[in-house]
């Protein structure tokens, strides 16, 4: 049985594929204007890989916020139950997911069974998502994936006291004025993204374990000091980049659906 | 004619067609901004009643000026349209003090843009006798003050025929009503909210061979497409359809609603025997169910756990728009008072503007998701 998943988000489109499964093709790009065509061509590319034709597919499932754009799916299925679907067949004794991704964050806890028991997510704001990073990280002058590191290097971090991302950017560039090493200014930021996350995450309860997915899972610095804040450890990903745990959910719900149907 | 685009265009503007039409014939709009003010009063003798809207509002420009940015967002965009001379036509506007930000919507406008008539209920925080023989002197005096103003009749007849035909229209509301909440609904929430909305908005007596017409039509339509999940949608303000339509395009049709603005506890008849004034304090303190009340949560809990179970709904949505103090911890009590009588429960919060769509339809996907639908 073959099934794929297709997230498309803000940022950067998903695409995996799985073959009996197993993870046979996977692939990350920026996401273009018109989701129905970021979906295409990160699918295309993915297909690619697998040397396989969207015919191939027997069940495709959408997610993310262009998931009713996308016309090659079978199904459309909402982010959240795909990232804690996801992450269940990743570490399956995961009871309390914290998803940050371009544009918005979550945090979900599900049961034994996998079934979501509770979720919540950020509100209109960017303070909390990958978009106020990746800002940051520019006004620094480091790549997104350089900030994470910038934590453990620090000596004084800096503290952000306002949640706006456009206060931040004015507090950051005066503090680069006053000479306050990158280092200092990097870690400051991924600890105000850890704070505005943990008070998401404490909103829903948290029960082990606990994972992470999306993009800024990968940044250590706000992993660690999330890690601080909560005082519980973070289950690390590995299998694969938790960028794509929720292209990942959505193929394994197809299989899912793919299961179902054969039954009946 | 399209009855569904006729409608939405009712909601369009304050003063709407049926409004403007009902002036023309020498009818007096009078405004009102909560479900505490008895809007019988105002359907007496030449007067008929307008619940203020502000739908389709872009922004708060000006009334952020004179309200702060945590007065919530329902009561900032009545003022902008109150600024912009959208509520130009009315010819007094009551208000009740149910809230703090209601009470500041009064005292700016009273500064601003005070109309002919202008008055504010006081209205008790308890529903035992003392607060009911309160409240029907303040009616009385709101009764005194309408007829000073206006010359219009509020004696014991002319309140008791206005109490008639106000049951009498929302008994053709509440039948109409059914057909989106039996086994095999034929209306959707979305359209019978649109029906909702527009009565409490627009002049009742053109609108009522309309809902009749309607109410039996219903029973020849087909049932709706299949839906993932019959829900029920609580909480405070909202007379906008635009955000059931949202919660209805991902699957969730809202077979019952229990909001301030909408059928339950709005729609309820007032009992037509004895003292007119008596029976709307009664009617008006008692069932109009809001948070702001003390000494009630049991009640209103269990009343749309109740509501929930008759008309079999999978799960319930509370709604709550955003620094709304009193549905705001209300709500979060609900939360779970709801979950332990078995009931899956959402609660968004919301700004008075529709916006977020993207974010609604992935939180209203997921909780049908969660409940396995």
């Amino acid at each position: 049985m073959i099934t794929a998943g297709c997230d498309v988000g803000s940022l950067t489109s998903k695409a995996v594929i799985m073959k009996d499964n197993r993870i046979v093709a996977r692939e990350v790009i920026l996401s273009r204007i018109k989701p129905a065509e970021s979906a295409l061509t990160v699918m295309e590319s993915a297909l690619q890989q697998a040397g396989m034709t969207l015919k191939d597919i027997n069940f495709c499932v959408g997610t993310g916020y262009g998931r009713d754009r996308i016309t090659f799916v079978q199904e459309a299925v909402s982010e959240i139950t795909c990232h804690a679907r996801g992450a269940r067949w990743l570490l399956p004794t995961v009871k309390t997911i914290i998803d940050i991704g371009g544009q918005d964050c979550k945090a979900m806890r599900i049961d034994n069974e996998g079934k979501i028991v509770k979720f919540i997510t950020n509100d209109k704001c960017a303070s909390g998502t990958g978009r106020f990073l990746e800002v940051m990280a520019k006004i620094i002058g480091v790549t997104l994936d350089d900030l994470g590191g910038l934590s453990a290097r620090a000596k004084a971090p800096i503290t952000v006291a306002n949640a706006c991302t456009v206060w931040v950017q004015a507090d950051v560039i005066q503090h680069l004025n006053d000479g306050i090493a990158a280092e200092d200014i990097g870690a400051g930021i991924n600890n105000a993204m850890a704070s505005r996350m943990a008070v998401l995450a404490n909103n829903i309860g948290l029960e082990r374990d606990l994972c992470m997915t999306g993009g800024v899972a990968k940044n250590a610095g706000v992993v660690i000091a999330l890690e601080k804040l909560l005082g519980m450890t973070i289950k690390r990903i590995k299998k694969v980049d938790p960028q794509l745990v929720g292209a990942l959910g959505a193929a394994l719900i197809a299989g899912d659906k793919c299961e179902r149907r054969a039954a009946s | 004619m399209d009855t569904d685009k006729w409608f939405s265009k009712l909601l369009d503007e304050p003063l709407n067609e049926l409004v403007q039409k009902s002036m023309d014939e020498g009818q007096i709009p009078i405004g009102y901004s909560c479900s505490y003010v008895p809007e019988v009063m105002l359907s007496v003798d030449g007067l008929f009643p307008v619940r203020m809207h502000a739908t389709g509002i872009a922004g708060t420009e000006i009334a952020d000026n004179y309200l702060s940015s945590v007065i919530c967002s329902y009561t900032r965009s009545l003022l902008e349209f109150a600024l912009d001379e959208r509520y130009d036509f009315l010819r007094g506007w009551v208000f009740a003090a149910s809230c703090d930000h209601l009470r500041r919507l009064y005292d700016n406008l009273e500064y601003l843009k005070r109309p002919g008539f202008s008055r504010i209920l006081d209205v008790p925080h308890k529903t035992g006798d003392a607060a009911i023989n309160w409240y029907t002197d303040e009616l009385k005096l709101f009764a005194k003050a309408l007829t000073d103003h206006f010359g219009v009749d509020l004696g014991a007849d002319a309140l008791a025929k206005a109490i008639r035909e106000h049951n009498a229209f929302n008994a053709v509301l509440r039948k109409i009503g059914e057909y989106r909440s039996g086994d095999k609904p034929v209306m959707t929430g979305t359209e019978y909210h649109r029906l909702v909305i527009a009565a409490g908005t627009s002049p009742k007596k053109p609108l009522l061979p309309i809902l009749k017409k309607i109410r039996n039509d219903l029973p020849k339509r087909d049932p709706l497409p299949p839906y993932r999940a019959r829900l029920l949608l609580a909480g405070g303000h909202l007379d906008d359809p635009g955000y059931i339509s949202i919660i209805e395009s991902q699957g969730g049709l809202i077979v019952a609603d229990r909001l301030c603005t909408g059928s339950y506890p709005g729609l309820l008849p007032i009992p037509e025997t004895g003292d007119p004034i008596a029976a709307l304090a009664k009617h008006y303190l008692t069932k109009t169910s809001c948070p702001r009340m003390m000494e009630a949560f049991r009640e209103r809990a269990e009343d749309i756990v109740k509501l929930a179970r008759e008309c079999r709904a999978d799960g319930v949505v509370i709604q709550i728009l955003k620094f709304c103090d009193t549905w705001g911890v209300e709500a979060a009590a609900f939360v779970s008072c709801i979950r332990e009588a078995g009931i899956p429960v959402l609660r968004l919060e919301r700004d008075y503007r529709l916006g977020g769509e993207g974010q609604l339809r992935t939180r209203i996907q997921a909780f049908i998701e969660s409940m396995g639908k």
